[in-house]
């Protein structure tokens, strides 16, 4: 995985790298265990259990450490599922959590 | 919690920061942005977190703390924080990307936020910074404004708050009211200053909420001293019982405290604040050992009262300057001898007020004391002592000693020998001339540096007295380790013991304890010729009061001067002293008689004239016995004695008049032994001979004493001590009544039975013996109940007595007693006691209360 694969899957680069203090090294091992992240899972799970308290917290961590890596493709809908959770809305979470795993996949394939 | 720069930096130099975070990711991208300039922790929950600021509370200069978190999360972690005084002053930055949270985080004490995403490095390295900064100042601004102990504002603050307040309050009425403690110190003695700590704490807790309501403020000006200064309109007699009730009860224990305090209400604010909380101050002094009224309030006769202060202190250096205070003296008489003689004097100060007349010394002393005055008053009274002293010798020749009053604050003067000295020279006097009165409170309530200064005087031959003695509460262990040469007894003992239905018992003890000490006793307040006699007989030497004189000015005093030469006696005792070479060669006589001299010559080597003095029994009974013209021929020989014969030629040859001159050039006496035979056995004598004073090579002191009864009387004086201090001891140990007293030597088990019969005086010895333990067994096989026996011989072993006391103080024990009447409950209590010599058990053994058959 190189910078420019991060650029070309929709990463800003330039942001996440600078908050590494613009270390390419911290910056690719950061993102590099994302894909492993197992609250990917924990969400997925806790939706299909209808417990929506455990999902938005792992959404809601899920969602600060995208951000403060700056991968734009995938914080955007986890961004959007932890807005719903936060407010505990009952509704269909499967195409939200389709983008999302589909995403992290991509990431997945970078490696 | 007050830190200083140096402490918020690690080992390494850099501030300790912690970074509470569950996310991995999170924790690496704080730790590339903050590593290069912090030193880090981490924790991944609020649990962990809590954990490492409390166990680096010292250290840790700020957290930056995550909100959502496992186990405990950030909220909780900021609440606990808030609760405990250890960590409440770390700063805490919040990362949210929340801003609900925020205003919810601020409540909670964070202070500061940085939002997720992170921003720039650079801008979360300024926030840090700028926090830890901001803290760091708060702190040291902080604690130079508050008390460390109580947290409360310090007086300078507290008084620049009030200030502030008056200006922005100009109508409000205002109290200034101070709270103290009634020997707060007897708390810090009792249970130690944690405990007191405590209780000042819980004071400044309970005084802050009780006047919340009238927007006090409230501090602690120094010990156990509070200043509030609040709206008027507190009900002060609930506001007192209030705050009692929550500094005594509770988690410090059961320490009762009994508050006082002084109220100025409606203060005048034309008065600058520092002099409203006096008046406030000298309202609560005026309820200081009451117990009946804790509250003194700031009235109108206070008021006239801190006017006529202000006057008096006004109005003290020109009082010093226009010799307006006048010097009294009140003669100290010798009641030894049948005629009583003038001994030495009181110098007592007087003002004689151009306006206000005769100011009691009664009003002006206390008040002197209080702010520092009494110091120059001292001085200038010991300078116009001097001057006088001065006077009476250059005019008569003669002159005897005068005390003057050292106060306390003196004492702790780096220059007050120097001052003496130099008063003393300018006068061309000796420290014998003036001896000093030292009150007794001084030493109690800092023996330590008093002690050191007081060893110094003495060792450049001031006399000290002490004086008021029994009113100082000194202990009966810690008066024997004092440098004294005299005690003066309190005027209120006096009073007490010859008022109507008085007891004398305390006098006899003070002057059992001066005997014990071999000090002489002064008696002050003395007033009528029965009085004296009784002190006469209880052993008092010294008496002072208006029997004799009333203090006077100081050509009244003059005429008992006069008197005391012209009655020819040689001055002594309390005036001599053993150093004094220089100008009284009769102190070293009698210093030398009562080192146990048979008889002693005083010789003029020129003429060879001399005077033979003989001490009948006290040291200070000395007479002339007779004079002659040929001391080396007739008068050396005659008091030698029959020399026995193998020492006679010895005794001849160093004894005729030239070699002996030669032999007292140096400094040190010369002395050498002989022996006579009395009635078949043979007795060692001394002979001594020194040069009356240390640049006169005319006159010499010959001195000649049995060195075998020497020997003997310092045994049985040293027995005398020991038994004055059994007496002592037991009077006060032993209040009650014993049917025995038995005190055993703890070594050797030697003990000697005393009953107590009569008045002390007569506690008589009944019984010595050798093997207490023994004796014990013995009797009580002969006078224990029977049911009893086994018990008492179980119980009464050396080494169970020693083994309680050690673990308890005293020893008790209840038994029953054979009479011829029946079996009569007896109680016997053992305490041990260290003496000079040892440790000694002391068992008293009474009837018990209420006993029956």
């Amino acid at each position: 995985m190189t910078l420019d694969d991060l650029r070309a899957y929709g990463a800003d680069v330039e942001l996440g790298l600078s908050r590494c203090m613009g270390s390419e090294e911290l910056y690719l091992m950061l993102v590099g265990t994302i894909p492993g992240e197992e609250k990917f899972a924990m969400l997925e799970t806790s939706i299909a259990e209808g417990n929506l308290d455990t999902a938005f917290e792992a959404a809601h961590a899920l969602k600060g450490i995208l951000a403060n890596l700056a991968l734009t493709p995938l914080h955007e809908p986890v961004y959007q599922i932890t807005e719903f959770l936060r407010a505990r809305t009952r509704m269909d979470y499967s195409s939200l959590l389709a983008e999302i795993f589909s995403a992290r996949d991509r990431l997945s394939a970078l490696l | 919690m007050f830190k200083s720069h140096e402490r918020f930096h690690s080992a390494n130099g850099k501030r300790l920061v912690l970074i509470v975070d569950d996310e991995f990711v999170n924790r690496e991208l704080l730790r590339g942005a903050l590593q290069a300039d912090y030193e880090l922790l981490f924790a991944e929950n609020g649990q962990q977190a809590l954990d490492l600021m409390r166990e680096h509370a010292d250290a840790l200069s700020l957290v930056l703390l995550d909100l959502l978190m496992p186990v405990m999360n950030g909220f909780d972690v900021l609440k606990q924080a808030k609760l405990d005084p250890a960590i409440s002053h770390m700063p805490i930055i919040v990362i949210t990307s929340d801003q609900d949270a925020e205003i919810e985080s601020l409540t909670l004490g964070a202070s500061d936020f940085i939002p997720k995403p992170y921003p720039q490095p650079g801008v979360m390295q300024a926030r840090v910074l700028k926090t830890i900064e901001l803290t760091e100042d708060r702190q040291i601004i902080s604690s130079t404004e508050r008390d460390a102990l109580t947290g409360l504002y310090n007086r300078e603050y507290f008084y620049r708050y009030a200030e502030q307040y008056d200006l922005h309050h100009k109508g409000s009425n205002m109290d200034a009211i101070v709270v103290d403690i009634n020997h707060f110190h007897m708390i810090n003695e009792r249970f130690g200053t944690a405990r007191g700590d405590e209780v000042l704490r819980r004071i400044g807790t309970a005084l802050r909420e009780e006047v919340a309501d009238v927007e006090g403020m409230v501090c602690r000006r120094e010990a156990d001293i509070f200043l509030v200064y609040c709206l008027h309109g507190l009900d002060y007699g609930k506001f007192l019982k209030n705050t009692t009730a929550k500094v005594s009860g509770g988690g410090a224990g059961e320490t009762h405290v009994w508050l006082r305090m002084g109220v100025y209400e409606n203060v005048d604010k034309e008065l600058d604040v520092v002099r409203r909380f006096d008046r406030a101050k000298i309202a609560a002094d005026t309820v200081q050992g009451s117990f009946t009224t804790q509250i003194g309030m700031y009235d109108d006769a206070l008021h006239k009262q801190e006017l006529f202060q202000e006057q008096l202190i006004e109005d003290f250096d020109a009082a010093i300057r226009e010799h307006q205070f006048q010097v009294y003296y009140q003669p100290k008489f010798d009641i030894i001898p049948d005629i009583p003689v003038l001994a030495s004097a009181e110098a007592l100060v007087r003002w004689n007020h151009p306006t206000l007349g005769m100011v009691s010394p009664g009003v002006f002393i206390p008040l002197f004391e209080k702010n520092g005055l009494i110091q120059g008053l001292d001085t200038y009274v010991w300078r116009e002592t001097a001057s006088r002293i001065r006077n009476w010798l250059d005019r008569f020749g003669f002159a005897v000693p005068v005390s003057v009053n050292v106060s306390r604050i003196d004492m702790y003067d780096p220059h007050l020998v120097e001052t003496l000295l130099e008063i003393l020279a300018e006068n061309d006097l000796s420290p014998h001339d003036m001896n000093l009165e030292v009150t007794e409170s001084a030493y109690t309530q800092d023996s330590e540096q008093i002690i050191t200064t007081v060893n110094r005087l003495r060792r450049l031959g001031f006399r000290i007295e002490m004086d008021d003695f029994g009113t100082g509460y000194s202990s009966l262990n810690m008066i024997s380790t004092l440098p004294i040469d005299a005690l003066k007894m309190d005027m209120q003992f006096i009073r007490t013991a010859f008022n109507d239905g008085g007891d004398t018992k305390m006098l006899e003890v003070i002057i059992d304890i001066a005997e014990h000490l071999s000090i002489p006793v002064i008696a002050e307040g003395v007033e009528t010729h029965e009085q004296m006699l009784a002190l006469r007989d209880m052993g008092c030497d010294y008496v002072q009061g208006y029997y004799f004189s009333r203090p006077v000015p100081a050509d009244e005093y003059e005429k008992f001067v006069i008197e005391r030469k012209e009655a020819g006696t040689p001055d002594l005792g309390n005036v001599a002293h053993p150093s004094d070479f220089e100008k009284h060669p009769f102190g070293d006589i009698t210093s030398a008689l009562s080192s146990g001299f048979e008889s002693i010559f005083y010789v003029d080597t020129d003429s060879d004239h001399y005077v033979e003095f003989s001490s009948q029994g006290s040291r200070d009974d000395l007479q002339i016995e007779t004079s002659g013209t040929n001391f080396f021929g007739d008068a050396l020989r005659r008091a030698l004695g029959p020399v026995y014969e193998e020492d006679r030629s010895r005794i001849e040859l160093s004894l005729n008049k030239s070699t002996l001159m030669a032999q007292v050039k140096g400094s040190s006496p010369f002395s050498m032994t002989y022996r006579i035979l009395e009635a078949g056995v043979l007795v060692f004598y001394s002979i001594e001979v020194a040069r009356a004073r240390t640049h006169d090579d005319h006159h010499i002191i010959v001195g000649i004493s049995n060195v075998d009864a020497q020997v003997a009387e310092a045994e049985a004086l040293k027995r005398r001590q020991e038994r004055s201090i059994t007496y002592a001891r037991i009077a006060q140990a032993l209040a009650a009544d014993y049917l025995n007293i038995y005190c055993i030597n703890a070594e050797n088990d030697h003990f000697v039975e005393f009953s107590p019969h009569g008045s002390h005086e007569g506690l008589g010895v009944e019984r010595r013996g050798s093997d207490f333990f023994g004796f014990v067994r013995e009797s009580a096989s002969a006078t224990a109940h029977p049911d009893d026996l086994a018990m008492l011989l179980e119980e009464l072993t050396k080494e169970n007595v020693l083994a309680k006391l050690s673990r308890e103080a005293t020893f008790n024990l209840s038994y029953r007693r054979m009479r011829q009447g029946g079996p009569t409950d007896v109680r016997l209590k053992a305490t041990l006691l260290e003496g000079e010599s040892g440790g000694f058990i002391v068992i008293g053994v009474s009837e018990a209360e209420g006993a029956s058959t």
